[in-house]
């Protein structure tokens, strides 16, 4: 298994940081951004990252 | 050869167009109201709480999809993973005909064939035309592994072969963020990557690398105790140690830990272990093969058994032979496919262990423990996943007829050396027997030894379509293709019973029984059927929120009464409420519907042990609460309650009991006291007295004749809504179309006793709509005892007693001596 190439990275990183800030606005009481960037944290970002290795 | 992502898609977005035209337009039984309501306000559902499916189906909820309601987004949510699914199985079927059929139209054919099966199945069918469950989300999932791990199996050695197997990782764990089901196809995963390459398992970093991703999609769970400190509507198990707002200390805390891990661990359920068998296995897989039967002709009413018989045997074996030529013909794909099938049945019959279906062996009534319901949704994945064996069964059909006819009519090409004179890539020889034709031109030679040339092609080169192989002309599989049309048998066997077309029942049975609640009036109900609509319409549709709704199955849990403590007090909306509530003042409460804090909630024990009859006294109100009529023998937490309530609301709310309750109110001695109005029993200070519009009615109590009349009249929609769905599937939920015709003969009875004659006809015919467009009568032939009683499928908070221990309960409360409940 290879280390994670920039790019792929890139992509944790962007996971990363739309599921922290879900977590946040979550823990704030959010109700409508919260969930919008997590589901787009775990479905989209998170598999992209997987993908790009 | 690069899979036909374009036809899939094109074949997805058919089944979706199909499920769309047949989608719900609403809400319906059982839990689509409480998954539908939970997304909604980003709450949580029963055990294990779904939180992904909560997270994905809140966002949908919010789409702006013009003129669709809350619920059909839901349920286009539910139409759209089932859609996906279906294009998946198609290209995991064309995958596996890769290498056995040489064109491209006959693979697509077969595969259409798959998706199609799977998607006009009955329960796949009628689970993706309303969000009842979560399972449509994990069908989804479940698919996309197959296709990752399938892909895999090709090249477990390529250059993405490692990420492939950690997003299955990933979506194993996402999957079982949505429903533990999300696990069912790891031991199928497993097994493909022992037989396909051990030496993986031996790789320490990417092991490591799969459980941390594995973990990573377990995390949606950490929102559960996020949500619960904010104590939304729908907020079951109370998931966080958090009393007043959300806080580090106590959303880190034992308290909060401890239940969320009761509710990832379902032990609300107390399911027992696996060793304590509920039924025989032998009927458990008896339960399968009911359900199976329903897939390709759902018969609801019995009426063509033999035939429904007949496709079931027919589907299994077009199943069985399926996966005989996968096992033929690609073991790579086969060594994952055949251990998901074999999970998704067998293993799944014994590890859900249920009791004896609802509607499975009727002759054996209630001498076997039940289901409360049928559990058909649970094998959805099941028979989804039949259809790829199914439709390749179809084309081993396909392929003998095609043959048989080449064979007949002589349209061969027998000595040709391989080439393809139609341009198609399809070949045959004169004869017609399977084997004949050389790969890349010679001599004929035996079937088997062209099975091993074809099994060396396929060795080197899995993916390529066989060049030449053994197979009939294209005009012969062209004259053979009605073969394929028993694709089309699901299609039409359920397209009256798996559709959902105009069904509102949910939502008006909901509005009909909310409005025979005086305004701030509190409902005490039994669970599922009447409790889940009543949320969906209270917070979704905001149709009756001054009611409160207490139901009694989940008031037996320890959390159920902090959220009725907790909840608001919502203004009664007389604009939109019945006629009949108008031109009265009717005093918003201030206080909670239970006087007491959170701490006293927690404190109230799991049972009462009474010694004996005990009375209750509530002013004039003197009810005796005999412990010879309560079911288990003793008072139950939710009894306790219902009876606090009463205490607390004296002279504040109304408190009614849903009339699904059936005997509920005699049980806790309340039965002179309660009065019936539309479909609830309202609990009354005193015994009324009796007159022209309040009669007693032997085995029926006091009935308000006048209030449930106009109820019947001017604001009940449930019957109508009831006759234009018609055709009453689901037995286990009768009850609801059979309160309507219970309260329509108890009005119609009562307005004849007092010489009003000329209003019983119209309500009769009514009675006659709802009972005829359901066949309700019918529907009961053979099954439960008629009653109008909803059962529910949440099941008691804790396992009391069936009879009193003889110390008085230690895990309860005595009584005491002094003749009064506590």
């Amino acid at each position: 298994m290879r280390m994670p190439s920039r790019r792929a990275l890139g992509w944790w990183g962007a996971a990363a940081l739309v599921l922290l800030l879900g977590y946040v606005d979550l823990a704030r009481g959010g109700v409508t951004l919260a969930p919008v960037l997590l589901v787009l944290g775990y479905v989209v970002l998170v598999p992209a990252a997987v993908l790009r290795g | 050869m690069r899979p036909s992502y374009r036809a899939a898609a094109l074949v997805a977005l058919a089944v979706f167009a199909l499920y769309a035209a047949t989608l719900a337009p609403s809400s319906a039984l059982w839990d689509a109201s409480e998954y539908i309501t939970a997304a909604y306000v980003l709450g949580i559902p029963h055990p294990p709480g779904n939180p992904l499916f909560v997270l994905v189906g809140n966002v949908v909820t919010h789409l702006p999809l013009p003129g669709t309601s809350v619920a059909v987004r839901v349920n286009l949510l539910a139409a759209l993973c089932s859609a996906v699914a279906a294009g998946v199985w198609f290209l995991v079927t064309e995958r596996v005909l890769t290498g056995w059929l040489a064109a491209r139209w006959q693979r697509l054919a077969g595969a259409t064939a798959a998706a199609l099966l799977g998607a006009t199945a009955f329960t796949v069918w009628n689970q993706s035309v309303v969000n009842e469950k979560v399972y449509t989300v994990s069908l989804a999932i479940f698919a996309v592994v197959a296709w990752l791990t399938v892909q895999w199996c090709d090249d477990p050695e390529g250059r993405v072969a490692d990420r492939r197997l950690l997003l299955i990782a990933y979506l194993l764990g996402l999957g079982y963020a949505n429903h533990p089901a999300g696990l069912l196809p790891l031991p199928a995963v497993g097994i493909a990557v022992l037989l396909r390459r051990p030496q993986t398992l031996l790789r320490a970093r990417l092991l490591l690398a799969g459980a941390g991703l594995f973990a990573l999609g377990l995390t949606p769970f950490a929102t559960q105790p996020i949500r619960a400190a904010y104590h939304p509507a729908i907020n079951e198990g109370d998931p966080t140690g958090c009393v007043d707002g959300i806080g580090w200390a106590c959303t880190f805390s034992a308290t909060t830990w401890q239940r969320l891990k009761a509710n990832i661990d379902r032990e609300q359920y107390g399911k027992p272990a696996l060793s304590e068998r509920q039924a025989p296995f032998t009927a458990q897989l008896g339960m399968w093969w009911l359900y199976f039967r329903w897939q390709w002709l759902r018969d609801a009413y019995g009426e063509h058994d033999t035939l429904q018989r007949v496709l079931g045997v027919l589907f299994l074996a077009l199943g069985v032979l399926g996966g005989w030529v996968h096992w033929r013909r690609d073991r790579r794909s086969f060594v994952f496919l055949a251990p998901l099938v074999a999970t998704l049945t067998v293993a799944l019959a014994f590890y859900l262990n249920f009791r004896y279906g609802y509607s499975q062996a009727p002759h054996l009534g209630d001498t076997v423990p039940r289901e409360v319901r049928d559990r058909d949704y649970f094998y959805l994945w099941s028979f989804s996943t039949w259809s790829v064996w199914a439709a390749l069964g179809l084309v081993a059909c396909w392929h003998a007829a095609a043959e048989g006819l080449a064979a007949r009519i002589g349209w061969a090409r027998a000595g040709r050396g391989g080439t393809d004179p139609g341009g198609d890539g399809t070949m045959t020889r004169a004869d017609g027997r399977e084997g004949s034709v050389a790969v890349g031109g010679g001599p004929p030679r035996p079937a088997a030894a062209a099975r091993q040339d074809v099994a060396a092609a396929r060795g080197a080169a899995h993916s390529a379509p066989p060049s030449a192989a053994a197979l009939p002309g294209r005009r012969a599989w062209l004259l053979a293709s009605p073969v394929l049309l028993l694709a089309l048998v699901p299609l039409a066997g359920n397209w009256t019973q798996a559709p959902r077309i105009g069904e509102t029942v949910a939502r008006d049975f909901a509005r009909d029984l909310l409005n025979s609640v005086e305004p701030y009036g509190i409902l005490v109900t039994a669970g599922d059927n009447d409790t889940f609509p009543l949320w969906y319409a209270q917070e979704v549709e905001g149709i009756r929120r001054d009611v409160t709704v207490a139901v009694t199955s989940l008031l037996n849990t320890d959390w159920y009464a902090r959220g009725l403590i907790r909840r608001p007090v919502y203004e009664y909306d007389a604009a939109n409420g019945p006629a009949v509530y108008r031109g009265r003042a009717w005093p918003k409460p201030t206080e909670p519907v239970l006087d007491m804090s959170i701490a006293e909630a927690d404190a109230v024990p799991p049972y009462v042990v009474l010694p004996g009859p005990q009375l209750f006294v509530q002013d004039s109100l003197r009810a005796v609460v005999d412990p010879r009529r309560l079911p288990y023998g003793v008072l139950e937490r939710a009894d306790v309650l219902v009876l606090r309530m009463i205490r607390d609301n004296a002279g504040e709310r109304p408190i009614y009991f849903a009339r699904t309750m059936g005997g509920y109110p005699h049980a806790l001695g309340l039965e002179r006291y309660t009065l019936s109005q539309g479909l609830a029993r309202k609990l009354l200070p005193r015994e009324p007295d009796t007159g022209r519009d309040t009669l007693y009615l032997p085995g029926d109590g006091y009935f308000d004749v006048a209030r449930t009349r106009a109820l019947w009249r001017d604001a009940f929609r449930g019957p109508e809504a009831i006759a234009r769905r018609g055709e009453w599937v689901d037995r286990a939920s009768v009850g609801i179309p059979l309160s309507y015709v219970d309260t329509g003969l108890t009005l119609a009875s009562a307005l004849a006793q007092t010489g009003r004659d000329s209003l019983v006809p119209s309500i009769l015919a009514r009675v006659e709509r709802v009972a005829g467009a359901t066949r309700t009568l019918e529907l009961l032939r053979g099954a439960q005892p008629l009653q109008p009683e909803v059962r529910s499928d949440v099941p008691r908070g804790r396992e009391v007693p069936v009879r009193p221990p003889d110390d008085g309960g230690a895990a309860g409360r005595d009584g005491g001596d002094s003749g009064r409940v506590p």
